[in-house]
């Protein structure tokens, strides 16, 4: 019985890969201490705004699951009817990796995630967030990452692409499920993510895929 | 229950039980994810004080725990994002010798070529690997935190060791 290489990995893994020493717990417990202690009340969400949307936002989050899995379904599907009626050669050998049913459901994916970051990114500017954003951007995660285990990663591009989108989207959904943007760390976590969307060069890269061949015909 | 409705009155006390028994693992997991103390001091310290901010958030629909880490994975990836990618790449061999033990019997070339396939995992596998395989959470525990099926945990957890596989397969040749 030979030993497999992937526990051998493991192993080695564990014990090399940032292994953590002991845990400094004095110390970081000082810093927490003297953060709760400093000002209560100061940077906390508004609750009862959170309280009162409660119900509604978990509704809601279903039915978003449920809209964005059938919309990626949708999209497959008009993607293979398209390809099928057109019957467009370059379009169907255009995918390399990815499906090109799976490709345009991506394209309209991306349109419609641009759409939203272009509007977090607006309000950003006024120191806001739309209550509705949560549940929009929300419907995108779960879409976002429906089409990242629907094999985007045939697509390295695509699959980048998707996941810098999965933490900017749950990065907006955190902020925007908060119910208020009172606090001087709610709008810097605002002020993150619009960075992340800048910084990631989003807006553009969506604009690129937002074509059906956006990445291979690149 | 009761500590957590105590800890979010302003009973310190509680909060500092909250914390001695959970600041272990998340500790640990916030160092694997960063691989430098003073990030995950950082992380650590950033993560206790949202949840004490939200103490009165938490419904207790999921275990105190699960909402910890979801909030914990969530403060990680996004000061992660922060950070500069390529520092990690510059930090020196003394940084590197003092983050790994001394005594360590895996062959350096082996530690750096894990090392390196490791980094390049995307976070959503890097994270699902940490956490399962080398903190030994449970993909129950896992989906919870992450927000996603226990199923998509399992095939990120696949697609992590596939994808290492593929990056160490010679090199674990060499070594077995």
């Amino acid at each position: 019985m030979s030993e497999d290489p992937m526990d051998r990995i493991l192993d080695a893994a564990r014990e090399t890969y940032h292994a953590p020493g002991r845990t400094p717990k004095e110390a970081m417990w000082e810093v927490i201490q003297r953060g709760t202690e400093a000002a209560p009340g100061d940077d906390v969400i508004d609750l009862t705004a959170v309280r009162n949307a409660r119900p509604v936002r978990r509704y809601r989050s279903y039915a978003w699951a449920a809209a964005a899995a059938a919309a990626l379904v949708l999209g497959i599907g008009i993607g293979r009817m398209t390809t099928r009626v057109g019957g467009d050669s370059s379009l169907a050998n255009a995918a390399d990796g990815v499906p090109t049913s799976l490709r345009f459901a991506a394209a309209e994916h991306f349109g419609r995630t641009e759409s939203l970051l272009t509007m977090v990114r607006a309000d950003a500017r006024q120191g806001r967030i739309d209550p509705m954003t949560s549940t929009w951007a929300r419907g995108l995660l779960v879409q976002t990452r429906l089409l990242i285990d629907y094999g985007s990663g045939a697509e390295p591009a695509m699959q980048e692409l998707l996941e810098d989108l999965e933490l900017v989207l749950v990065q907006i959904v955190g902020l925007a499920g908060s119910g208020s943007m009172e606090g001087d760390r709610t709008r810097m976590e605002l002020e993150l993510a619009v960075r992340g969307v800048e910084e990631r060069e989003l807006l553009p890269r969506l604009q690129a895929a937002g074509r059906p061949l956006g990445f291979s015909g690149a | 229950m009761q500590l957590i409705e105590r800890a979010s009155k302003g009973d310190q006390q509680a909060f500092r039980a909250l914390y001695d028994a959970n600041v272990d693992r998340i500790y640990r997991l916030a160092y694997r994810m960063a691989g430098e103390e003073d990030l995950a001091k950082d992380f650590t310290q950033e993560t206790f004080l949202r949840v004490y901010q939200r103490l009165d958030q938490f419904r207790g629909d999921a275990a105190f725990s699960t909402w910890l880490h979801s909030i914990a994975v969530s403060v990680a990836l996004n000061g992660l994002r922060k950070v500069d990618r390529h520092r990690k790449r510059e930090r020196s061999l003394e940084d590197a010798a003092h983050v790994i033990p001394g005594n360590s019997p895996v062959e350096p070339g082996l530690r750096d070529r894990i090392e390196d396939a490791v980094n390049q995992l995307p976070d959503i596998y890097k994270t699902v690997f940490l956490m399962h395989d080398l903190e030994g959470y449970t993909h129950g525990e896992i989906a919870e935190t992450l927000g996603v099926a226990e199923g998509t945990s399992k095939a990120r957890l696949s697609r992590a060791r596939a994808k290492l596989r593929e990056k160490l397969g010679d090199a674990m040749q060499e070594y077995v």
